[in-house]
């Protein structure tokens, strides 16, 4: 206990000396501040004294508390402390361990009491304290501008600090390997800002063939509407026709080509909708196969996007998010009829688009928790499982 | 408890058979053998590359050894508990720039297992004993070599170590700060603490170490104390005038060398015969009559029958070798008169396997 407090207190005061922990903490006060220079009034929203009608954007429909706690979870969160104050987090800590296994310095670490494995955890561990300070300072600032602006207590946002330490820990682990291998702390950052890079890459494609998915769901959604709506018109032509005793075949007795029977023959709409509904359960099913590949994939990789994303599914509720959504905005202007006054389903592509992104999110936000923070946890548990046994087994 | 001959000594390190092979089978260490009492001032000495450094950090855990037989403090080698015992000072050491000597001090002290009031203690005695006390709230940074050596030992004392091993501790210090360190050896000595030298600094070792061993090619060459050690080298120099012809005859009839024509002088360093004295060893370096004895009676007759022959004796004096002869002697192949290539040599073959290692992680 004596040796970790040590390496503890030796973490801070090593971050303690370095100019750019002092620096992000400074910029996360000016955001804090920036934050809490926003506010609403019943007519709209003000920016430290100047004021702003907005229509939407106002104390009447969105109350202050939900204003705020939306921007924390959706802006404050995911864009500051997940990017911005984490890529100076990472400049600021990829050289901790490279420079503690360098030589000169890690001899007399190694020659200490202390095993090697509870000394580069606990080396690792004090690593994160970096982020943990820097994520502390921020949601107890952004609490108490919601407490003070927004008249309401809320500590469900420090919620904030274990999932962003969390996320920063994936990527700190891969750090950490990579400046054991290494030892530069030049190559630990740009290599986790690449393995970053290609995780948010992972995540996109991700996002985008389960949407894909969502929206190939929909296309059989609409396709099957119109092929039911056309088939009720061909089976009434088709009952017009036999009563008058129009011929649907050739004289060969062949019906037309490209047509598969005689419904098709008095509604050739019919076999257009028919290759339609074909086409969009081929592609829901190739998107499907898609989608679960890349969930394998990304199921033995670290979800970074996915574990900030927990933060708004537990500080949002449903209500708050359709509150400040646009989808909500669009339905609820009410502009696009679902049906031609003739009542043919048409194929409106933006709502399509926009029920897709709906159910695309929800896929996302469905996914258990398990899967997300555990899985992750697992791959960071491999990979400072693979960094302890070459600490373990190196020679300095 | 370790064994010195016949008697039983305690021993502060007793290791056998150390090996050590890299990657790329290089072979570092070939089996070294080593003793250290406790109590003692042991000093390590030997070339660059000799594996000195190598059978330090197997000690100190810092690289896991091929194959290691023995104890230090009484505990296996490897074993991480012994070092709450031992106090290390490695050759180029870096301390954090962020911390102050006495952070220095403070943190190293925690990282041995001492507790925070213990540190506190011990770190004013130790920063004043080191001549450190001014400089105490200074960071690392803005040190001198010499003043981060100082700091250095300090901190290799913070944990009241049984065994101090110091790597190379007057490296960088100037000839004050090496007599100050010297001083620091000495108490710690006359404490009952056991020193383990490792220095390319022979002068500085011959005035501390009760002991020494030379390492040459991954192995012990020598070890024991200055006085044994040199024990074989002592012997009587005469320097006598014979610059004239007549002189330089007498000198020469006065001894006898293989195939040596009447009256021709020996070639210089060969071995030979003083008629007076048949029994001793004797050689001739430019003038010098050289006699592989520590009796003195047995010199009188030879200096009898130079007085005899009216030769000029300009001095006669007992040499003992000094600890860089007895290095020179080590490092340097008698046959071919050159230095002998680093241990750290390519393997012929590879090492047995291991049967001991501290897996890096005890």
């Amino acid at each position: 206990m004596i040796q970790t407090w040590a390496l503890l207190v030796d973490a801070y005061r090593e971050l303690n000396s370095r100019k750019l922990f002092w620096i992000t903490m400074l910029l996360s006060l000016l955001v804090v501040l920036v934050f809490g220079a926003f506010g609403l009034n019943p007519s709209g929203y003000s920016f430290l004294w100047f004021k702003f009608d907005h229509d939407f954007l106002n104390s009447r429909i969105i109350p202050p508390t939900k204003f705020y706690k939306f921007v924390f979870a959706s802006i404050g969160i995911p864009v500051w402390l997940s990017w911005v104050a984490s890529i100076l987090a990472l400049i600021s800590t990829a050289g901790i361990i490279p420079d503690f296994v360098s030589g000169g310095a890690i001899e007399l670490s190694l020659s200490k009491p202390i095993g090697r494995v509870r000394l580069f955890l606990t080396k690792y561990f004090s690593g994160l304290l970096f982020v943990a300070l820097q994520v502390g300072a921020f949601t107890v600032a952004c609490m108490l501008v919601i407490g003070i602006r927004g008249k309401s207590w809320e500590f469900d946002l420090l919620l904030a600090i274990p999932v962003v330490l969390c996320f920063y820990s994936y990527l700190f682990a891969a750090c950490a390997l990579i400046g054991i291998l290494t030892r530069s702390a030049i190559a630990a950052l740009l290599l986790t800002l690449l393995f970053w890079i290609f995780l948010f890459a992972l995540n996109t494609v991700d996002q985008i063939f389960v949407f894909q998915r969502e929206n190939a769901a929909q296309r059989i959604v609409s396709s099957e509407r119109a092929e039911k709506y056309h088939l009720r018109i061909a089976e009434n032509q088709l009952k017009a026709l036999k009563e008058v005793g129009t011929p649907l075949t050739d004289a060969d007795g062949r019906l037309p080509s490209g047509i598969t029977d005689e419904l098709e023959a008095a509604n050739p709409l019919l076999a257009s909708t028919r290759k339609n509904l074909e086409e969009a359960r081929e592609s829901q099913k190739m998107w499907v196969r898609w989608t679960r590949v890349v969930a394998g994939v990304k199921t033995v990789l670290p979800k970074t996007q996915e574990t900030i994303g927990l933060l708004e599914r537990y500080l949002l509720t449903e209500e708050d998010r359709n509150l400040l959504s646009r989808q909500e905005q669009y339905k609820a202007t009410g502009t696009v009829e679902s049906e031609a006054e003739d009542g043919e389903p048409q194929d409106d592509d933006f709502r399509r688009t926009q029920i897709a992104a709906e159910e695309a999110d929800k896929a996302f936000r469905e996914r258990p928790v398990w899967w997300v923070v555990g899985t992750s946890l697992g791959f960071e548990a491999a990979v400072l499982g693979i960094a302890c046994l070459i600490f373990a087994r190196r020679d300095f | 408890m370790g064994h010195a001959g016949s008697i039983i000594v305690d021993a502060a390190i007793d290791v056998r058979d150390v090996h050590k092979t890299y990657r790329g089978r290089v072979h570092a260490l070939r089996g070294v053998d080593l003793f250290v009492k406790r109590g003692e001032i042991f000093g390590l000495l030997g070339p660059n590359g000799a594996g000195k450094s190598t059978l330090v950090k197997i000690l100190m855990t810092v690289i896991s050894p091929s194959r290691a037989d023995g104890t230090m403090l009484g505990g296996p080698v490897g074993h991480k508990g012994t070092l709450a015992r031992v106090g290390y000072l490695p050759e180029h050491h870096r301390f954090p720039d962020y911390l102050t000597g006495r952070q220095v001090l403070d943190f190293f002290g925690a990282m041995s297992g001492v507790p925070a009031s213990e540190r506190r203690k011990r770190a004013a005695p130790l920063l004043d004993l080191v001549g450190m006390s001014d400089w105490a709230k200074k960071r690392v940074k803005s040190y001198s070599k010499g003043m981060r050596q100082r700091i250095g030992i300090a901190q290799a004392l913070m944990n009241d170590p049984d065994l101090v091993v110091l790597d190379e501790p007057t490296d960088g210090v100037d000839p004050v700060g090496r007599r100050d360190i010297r001083n620091v050896l000495q108490q710690l000595k006359d404490q009952g603490k056991t020193v383990f030298l490792n220095s390319h600094l022979l002068s500085e070792l011959e005035m501390v170490c009760d002991r020494v061993a030379i390492m040459v090619q991954g192995k012990v060459a020598s070890q024991g104390t200055i006085a044994e050690l040199t024990e074989h080298g002592r012997r009587y120099e005469i320097d006598l005038a014979c610059e004239s012809a007549m002189a330089a005859r007498h000198f020469a009839s006065m001894v006898a060398g293989p195939a040596l024509p009447p009256g021709a002088e020996p070639p210089l360093g060969a071995i030979v015969r003083v008629s007076a004295a048949p029994d001793v060893e004797a050689s001739i370096e430019r003038g010098t009559l050289i006699l592989r004895t520590t009796d003195s009676e047995r010199i009188q007759p030879v200096i009898d029958e130079i007085r005899r022959r009216a030769l000029t004796i300009r001095a006669v004096r007992q040499v003992r070798p000094s600890l860089e002869d007895l290095f020179m002697q080590a490092v340097v192949d008698p046959e071919t008169g050159q230095a002998l290539a680093p241990g750290a040599a390519r393997a012929t073959k590879p090492p047995r396997s291991s049967t001991q290692g501290n897996g890096g992680a005890a």
